[in-house]
């Protein structure tokens, strides 16, 4: 049981640490706080939205559908959409794409087209969804008065997918829940601080032989194992205490949001701190003093940028070679499946992340298992 | 029985032969010094004592068992006190000795006990709540050996215990050594102070090139080198004509003046002085001051090995 006796004595030594405390607890709860405030306005779920401009060419000659859908302009611009009638020689799909209209809509005998752009895509989803409204309206209008009669169909074509649909499905542009800033920065900063475990794992070893104590360690009635096991248990162990810290503080303080799975959300973050320390461990035997800490210090700041812990980078865009070098970050592995446990429930997402990080920190510690057995003393 | 024994040891860095074939025996009960300069294998010899190397070749044996064999049991029965200060500075004086001492198996109310006894032993018992950072290097050194002895080991090896103190803290460590002695410890002790070594030891090894070159009680080591004595008078005015009479004292083997600094070198197993004193005195010679010199360890450990302690 020595290695717990030496796992306690490594926690409590960690928490003992000024700047231990100041560098992974004070440090990271500060930047969710600063960038939280600073880019809340980035990541606001309600946007300001001006007058909606909507083009509209009717070519049926005036009818039915002309009637129903001056009525329905009528009654919908008291709500900040403005349908205004074509001109003679207007391309209405030119006039979106060029943003002097949010969108282009096409009366005809078979049945209303809407023109949108990708870059009006909130103000097109109001039109769109308006446009169903009234048309279902009208349909059933239509089958009363005219049974047996072709019913209108509607077409829905946005310019800037270059899909077309035959039916317009409505579909929330709003998720359920969206991270604010804070709710981010929350994820961004744990998974930050889990990987920074990997700093003071490089130390377990250095700091026991430039403290003496190595040999004591050596001469007393413990195997290397046991003190390479304790080492790591308690290393784990304060950095555990960290996140979990980090979490209580975000949680209830500035109250981030971390879902109903905490359970699968912690696993996650566990993982991460054992692939941390298993790195620092790793590194700290590979490279002598002051390499070890800068290949580290390269390697977690190249994460953290990466792995958007200090700015949001896109999940589903094309970032290229970008995406590609982010794809490596432990960070960015356990944000991304964090955010989807938290925001869409999918625990499943735990697993891949769960298995990535243990399979690369038994190779690691595989890798300094062999290196201490190598030397002599620790 | 020998609690420590050491066959054939040697221990290689690549080409350099660190300790050479080195075979040693330290009894039941002793305080066994180890003299050696920086660089001569002294703390190699420890190191591989301590299973922190391990040798090329030769075997060391701790209460009759070999360490490589019955580890657990040799580590059990040894204690170290480093050279460097081997504590935690942020953890309690009591926080270190607890620590070390549990792990040699002490658990419970025993190792709470062990604890204390050990701090108190090095007079830290009022300290057990401060931490090491604010100890003067006296207080650290205790700390030291506290965390070294609370497991009751057979063997204790101190390595330069007494390095960078004040004198009261010295005088506490030595005679804390002596008290562990006579609890029934067995120590090798190393130190640059060879006046330390002189004071406490029973027995003395030189240590060289990684051999050991010399090895016995201090006046055995002195008798290897010299059995004469060394006697300085000075006198008030040169008489080099006091020569001749001199000479004739029973176990005097030289006399020469040099100014008015009388230098007469005796037999040390001849007591002789007075009779010298004598001879001077009804010469009419007026004596001002009488220096007697023996050969101490520093002259065996120059002589032997062409350096001084420190060098």
């Amino acid at each position: 049981m020595n290695f717990l006796n030496i796992a306690l004595k490594e926690i409590k030594r960690d928490i003992r640490d000024r700047w231990t405390l100041i560098f992974m607890l004070v440090f990271p709860i500060l930047l969710i706080l600063i960038l939280g405030v600073a880019l809340s306005n980035s990541f606001s779920s309600t946007p300001e939205l001006g007058e909606i401009r909507v083009l509209v060419q009717d070519k049926t000659g005036g009818g039915p559908l002309t009637q129903s859908f001056d009525a329905f302009a009528k009654a919908v611009e008291e709500s900040g959409v403005k349908f205004e009638s074509w001109s003679e020689g207007m391309d209405g799909r030119k006039e979106v794409e060029q943003h002097r209209y949010d969108d282009y809509v096409e009366l005809t005998e078979s049945g209303i087209s809407l023109y949108g752009s990708s870059r009006s895509a909130i103000e097109s989803s109001i039109v769109q969804g308006m446009l169903a409204a009234f048309t279902d309206k009208y349909k059933a209008g239509s089958v009363l008065a005219q049974a047996g009669k072709d019913t209108a169909v509607m077409q829905a074509e946005g310019t800037g997918e270059g899909k077309e649909a035959n039916y317009i499905k409505e579909t929330s542009i709003v998720a359920d829940r969206k991270p604010g800033a804070v709710d981010y920065y929350a994820l961004a900063m744990t998974c930050m601080v889990a990987l920074w475990g990997a700093w003071s794992a490089s130390r377990l070893i250095t700091s026991e032989v430039r403290q003496g104590t190595s040999m004591r360690l050596v001469a007393a009635p413990v195997s290397k194992g046991s003190i390479f096991a304790g080492k790591i248990l308690g290393s784990i162990g304060s950095n555990m205490l960290c996140v979990f810290l980090i979490i209580i503080i975000s949680k209830f303080l500035f109250k981030a949001y971390w879902g109903d799975h905490l359970l699968a959300v912690v696993a996650v973050l566990f993982t991460e701190v054992i692939l941390a320390v298993s790195l620092g461990l790793a590194v700290g035997y590979l490279f002598n003093g002051t390499a070890s800490r800068n290949v580290l210090m390269i390697i977690t700041q190249l994460a953290a940028f990466f792995g958007g812990a200090y700015f949001p980078m896109s999940v589903d865009g094309d970032l290229g070679v970008v995406g590609w070098i982010a794809g490596l970050s432990p960070i960015r592995w356990g944000n991304v499946a964090l955010t989807k446990i938290v925001y869409s429930g999918e625990t499943a997402a735990m697993w891949p992340v769960i298995g990535l990080n243990i399979g690369l920190a038994v190779l690691m510690l595989m890798a300094s298992a062999v290196l201490m057995r190598r030397k002599e003393g620790i | 029985m020998n609690v420590l024994d050491i066959r054939g040891l040697s221990k290689k860095f690549g080409d350099f032969i660190a300790v050479d074939n080195m075979s040693l025996t330290v009894g039941e009960g002793e305080i066994f010094g180890f003299l050696g300069s920086n660089g001569a294998g002294k703390s190699t010899t420890i190191n591989l004592v301590a299973s922190l190397l391990r040798p090329s070749s030769g075997e060391i044996n701790i209460l009759d068992k070999n360490i490589a064999k019955h580890s657990r049991f040799a580590k059990m029965n040894l204690g170290i006190v480093p050279q460097d200060l081997a504590i935690y500075e942020d953890m309690t004086a009591f926080e270190n000795v607890k620590f070390f001492a549990g792990l040699y198996g002490l658990r419970g109310e025993e190792l709470k006990e062990r604890t204390e006894e050990a701090l108190k032993f090095v007079g830290l018992e009022d300290k057990a709540k401060s931490f090491p950072k604010n100890f003067s290097g006296g207080m650290k050194r205790r700390l030291n050996i506290a965390c070294a002895i609370a497991h009751r080991p057979k063997l204790i090896i101190m390595d330069e215990p007494t390095v960078g103190i004040d004198p009261q803290s010295r005088i506490y460590i030595l005679a804390s050594v002596r008290k562990l002695n006579e609890m029934g410890c067995t120590i090798i002790y190393t130190s640059h102070y060879m006046e330390e070594v002189e004071e406490i030891c029973s027995r003395i090894a030189i240590i060289d090139h990684g051999k050991i070159i010399a090895d016995g009680t201090k006046e055995q080591l002195i008798a290897t080198i010299t059995d004469l004595k060394d006697i300085r008078i000075e006198l008030k005015r040169g008489e080099p004509d006091l020569a001749l009479s001199l000479k004739n004292i029973p176990g005097v083997r030289d006399v020469s003046v040099e100014d008015n600094m009388l230098r007469i070198s005796s037999d040390m197993a001849v007591d002789n002085l007075s009779q010298i004193l004598k001879v001077l005195i009804d010469s009419g010679a007026d004596i001002r001051s009488v220096e007697e010199q023996e050969p101490n360890l520093e002259t065996v450990f120059l002589t032997l090995t062409g350096r001084n302690l420190r060098d």
